[in-house]
């Protein structure tokens, strides 16, 4: 879904895979108009899974469902930067662009001749957000890098699975989405800042390692203030005058965080014990610190008596939050989710119908207009080159010819 | 010294909310310069400050709090009793002088106090006002109550989280709902005042949590769909890359993460630890024999690994192109040579705790750069500064609101 909240605002998205591709979907959702440019040869996103069993033929190869996607609200051109005449139509494009994104290895953007401080030199109400995986400078600016190592070293993974086996990483790309969502508001930062008093735009230098290590926000500081190690706790979130954790329960599991005095009352009531609320074990947080061993077997033991969508119902009857740990599948088909009209279906060119998650939030002030599918590679070559730059059909067709554009014209 | 824009300076926030995600909104947009009055109250102060029987009185245990002290920054703390008439109104005027309004209250308790989006927006049209309910105002489960787990859970991330050969599912470290809900506060607030720029009015914006996690979800949403079937959580293996995992390197806490995405790291990854001679192995010739022998060669590197301390597996690694990194515990993030090259930590010096290093603004502005190096205010640290310069309020009124204890600065039973 769309809104129009920065429907003033032109993006120029230069980048690839998920990262700078979701990051610009946010501003498309918020009204942006966002300009994919892609190489010729599309953008390494488009191969990314999941894909559809390839029984329906060829026009599947053009894209997987990742990139169907992250993609969604943007309009795609393809063009060869590696060519003069292709620069100087991403130059003509960002001639009345408030935004460039872009997520190439550091000092790319400087190879092609496209050095951020000359583009900011010469469109001054440009910003320009570049994401990379360590930061534009620093000793390891160029290190080889992916998911798993970037959740770990970002201190995500260290604390998490069973005490004596190794540490369990994250599933899927989860640092690169909240590296994406860091440098949407980076983007509109610059925004501020330039309208606000700045009077020109700025670079903005996003690092996934950075973001990922922010959202870690305190156990660095934490680290700093007891010198205490937080270590792997298996079911146990960590351990304190709380009860965080995922619980076996009689047909799956269950997340309970129970932290302050009511909530406790509230779980021994639940549990019928309402008498552990004087047990001197459990009385007050430090009790239940120190005794958090007996607390977390007497719950436990409660738990896997009962099933997951009781505990929920019972649980949040009484304030607890207490929730199931659902599937994919029973995320698709939650009827809070369905209720609020969350998903999606838009209709894919090379996927057909698929339900994707809409707007992570919703503004009151108008209501969101249903979403476009992603690009096919060079969709809006012939809108963007000739409509808004002015080309003339000769002049795109030399273009094409001479791979200086690539995909549909 | 400052190099806040004038007109950033000029905005007011006012917020009204516990823990992570909602004071993370105050803490975004006060690092870009916006003045942030956090409200807490003496008897209901913000959660995350912990309990007041932490410690003894003289400790001053809410003042000691890391996760508190991390995402406070730079705020005005101000305290007020919302449990009396006197409390409200005083509110009511701080919300009629402010841009933005957050607020994380569960659902009903702002109508209950008579500062829903109705009443404030009729007295302030030009108010932004961010509500973060877990999983959203309206729908069968509005009522329910969710912290960054459970949010995490019901956007379907906690099922997917478990080890490759099964076992139970796990939390992440991070409570991910609530730093990307957080996040997603800031987006909104910013996007409204955007609009109203525009329009000239302000308007209610609702955040549900469990909404801005589920996206980071769509490959295993999209497969659900495309197969049928629920994608199988592989821990730390990845569906195409082989090896790819985390193994112990020799001494306490110390884990290397790797994976070989391609022919070329594989061949690295063989010379980077002496293994050539599984290069020759048949079970590991090409990705495919390597997948199907994962269990084979997980043995085989972990074993060269755990001879190697976690620093040199690391230097061999990425020394011969493979990505790899430390698994890092607190200290080791705190120690990064990438961060500490980027002077990424910095130090604060804050009352009651000293002076620590704490996480920097991860969006670096070239021009107008982000600023998350001032302290978390102690409670109720700035209500004469904030009811005499907002408000106007003399020294006696203030005073007698300190009589009533409807303002305060220690925490009460």
């Amino acid at each position: 879904m769309v809104y129009r909240a920065l429907s003033d605002v032109r993006v120029i998205d230069l980048t690839h895979y998920i990262a700078g591709p979701y990051a610009t979907r946010l501003l498309a959702q918020f009204g942006a108009d966002v300009i994919k440019v892609e190489p010729p040869c599309g953008e390494g996103g488009r191969r990314l899974g999941p894909h559809r069993a390839a029984s329906a033929g060829d026009r599947l190869a053009e894209r997987g469902g990742l990139f169907a996607f992250l993609n969604a609200d943007k309009t795609g051109v393809a063009l060869n930067l590696k060519d003069a005449r292709g620069r100087e139509l991403l130059m003509r494009l960002v001639a009345d662009a408030d935004l460039l994104y872009e997520n190439f290895a550091p000092g790319t953007l400087t190879r092609l001749g496209l050095g951020p401080d000359d583009l900011i030199a010469r469109f001054p109400r440009l910003s320009i957000v570049s994401i990379s995986n360590y930061g534009q400078d620093g000793p390891d600016r160029d290190a080889p890098v992916n998911d798993i190592v970037l959740a770990g070293r970002g201190g995500w993974t260290f604390a998490v699975g069973e005490p004596k086996r190794e540490p369990l990483s994250p599933p899927g790309s989860l640092p690169q989405y909240v590296g994406a969502v860091y440098a949407a508001l980076g983007g509109i930062q610059a925004l501020f800042a330039r309208d606000l008093g700045l009077g020109r735009g700025q670079r903005v230098d996003v690092s996934l390692l950075e973001t990922t290590v922010a959202t870690m926000i305190y156990d660095t500081v934490a680290f700093q203030y007891t010198g205490m190690l937080r270590v792997r706790r298996g079911k146990q979130y960590a351990t304190g005058p709380f009860l965080i954790a995922t619980l076996r329960c009689r047909d799956g599991y269950a997340g309970l965080h129970c932290v302050s005095d009511r909530q406790f009352r509230a779980l021994f009531e639940m549990m019928g014990r309402p008498e552990l609320v004087h047990d001197e074990r459990f009385a007050s947080a430090p009790a239940r610190m120190a005794n958090n061993a007996a607390l977390v077997e007497l719950v436990e033991a409660f738990f896997a008596g009962h099933d997951a969508a009781w505990l929920y119902r019972e649980g949040q009857r009484r304030g607890i939050p207490l929730v199931p740990i659902p599937t994919v599948a029973q995320v698709l088909e939650w009827e809070q989710l369905t209720a609020r009209r969350y998903f999606e279906t838009i209709d894919d060119p090379a996927l057909g119908p698929i339900r994707i998650p809409g707007a992570p939030l919703r503004l009151g002030s108008h209501r969101a207009a249903p979403s476009r599918p992603a690009p096919r590679l060079g969709e809006h070559n012939r809108a963007v080159l000739g409509g808004r730059l002015g080309l003339s059909e000769g002049e795109l067709r030399r273009l094409r010819e001479d791979g200086v554009l690539g995909g549909m014209l | 010294m400052s190099r806040v824009p004038e007109g950033i300076a000029k905005l007011r926030v006012l917020e009204l909310s516990m823990g992570w995600a909602g004071p993370l909104v105050g803490e975004l947009l006060g690092e870009m310069g916006m003045q942030v009055v956090k409200v807490e109250d003496t008897r209901n102060f913000d959660w995350w400050r912990g309990s007041a029987a932490m410690g003894l009185p003289e400790m001053r245990p809410i003042e000691r709090a890391p996760t508190f002290n991390s995402v406070n920054r730079g705020k005005l703390g101000v305290t007020l009793d919302l449990s009396r008439p006197r409390g409200v109104e005083i509110l009511r005027r701080l919300a009629a002088l402010s841009d933005v309004l957050i607020e994380n209250f569960s659902p009903g308790v702002m109508e209950r106090l008579g500062i829903d989006w109705p009443q404030l927006g009729a007295l302030n049209p030009r108010l932004v006002m961010v509500s973060m309910p877990a999983f959203g105002a309206e729908g069968p489960d509005a009522g329910s109550r969710g912290y960054g787990m459970s949010i995490e859970a019901m956007a379907g991330v906690t099922g997917q989280m478990a080890y490759h050969d099964g076992g139970p599912p796990y939390m992440m470290s991070n409570a991910l709902g609530d730093p990307t809900s957080g996040l997603h506060g800031a987006l909104a607030a910013l996007a409204a005042l955007r609009e109203r720029a525009r329009t000239g009015r302000g308007q209610h914006v609702e955040v549900a949590e469990v909404e801005t996690v589920v996206p980071f979800m769509a490959g295993a949403l999209l497969d659900y769909q495309f197969t049928g079937e629920v994608p199988r959580a592989i821990g730390n293996r990845s569906s195409d890359a082989v090896p790819h995992g985390i193994f112990r390197c020799a001494g306490e806490h110390a884990f290397v993460a790797l994976g070989a995405h391609t022919e070329e790291h594989w061949q690295g990854l063989l010379r980077a630890l002496g293994l050539e001679r599984l290069g020759r192995d048949p079970r590991f010739a090409g990705a495919a024999h390597r997948k199907a022998n994962e269990d084979a060669l997980d043995a085989e590197l972990g074993a060269a690994l755990g001879a190697l301390g976690v620093d040199e597996a690391v230097e061999r690694l990425l020394a011969a192109g493979v990505p790899a990194g430390q698994v890092s515990p607190a200290p080791a993030v705190l120690a990064d040579r990438q961060l500490v090259a980027r002077e990424f930590f910095v130090p604060i010096q804050r009352a009651v705790v000293g002076t620590c290093l704490y996480p920097g603004a991860p969006v670096r502005m070239s021009a107008t750069p982000l600023d998350a190096s001032r302290p978390s205010p102690l409670l109720g640290e700035h209500n004469e500064a904030v009811l005499r310069e907002l408000l106007g309020m003399s020294t006696e009124e203030i005073a007698q609101l300190e009589r009533d204890g409807l303002i305060g600065s220690l925490p009460r039973a």
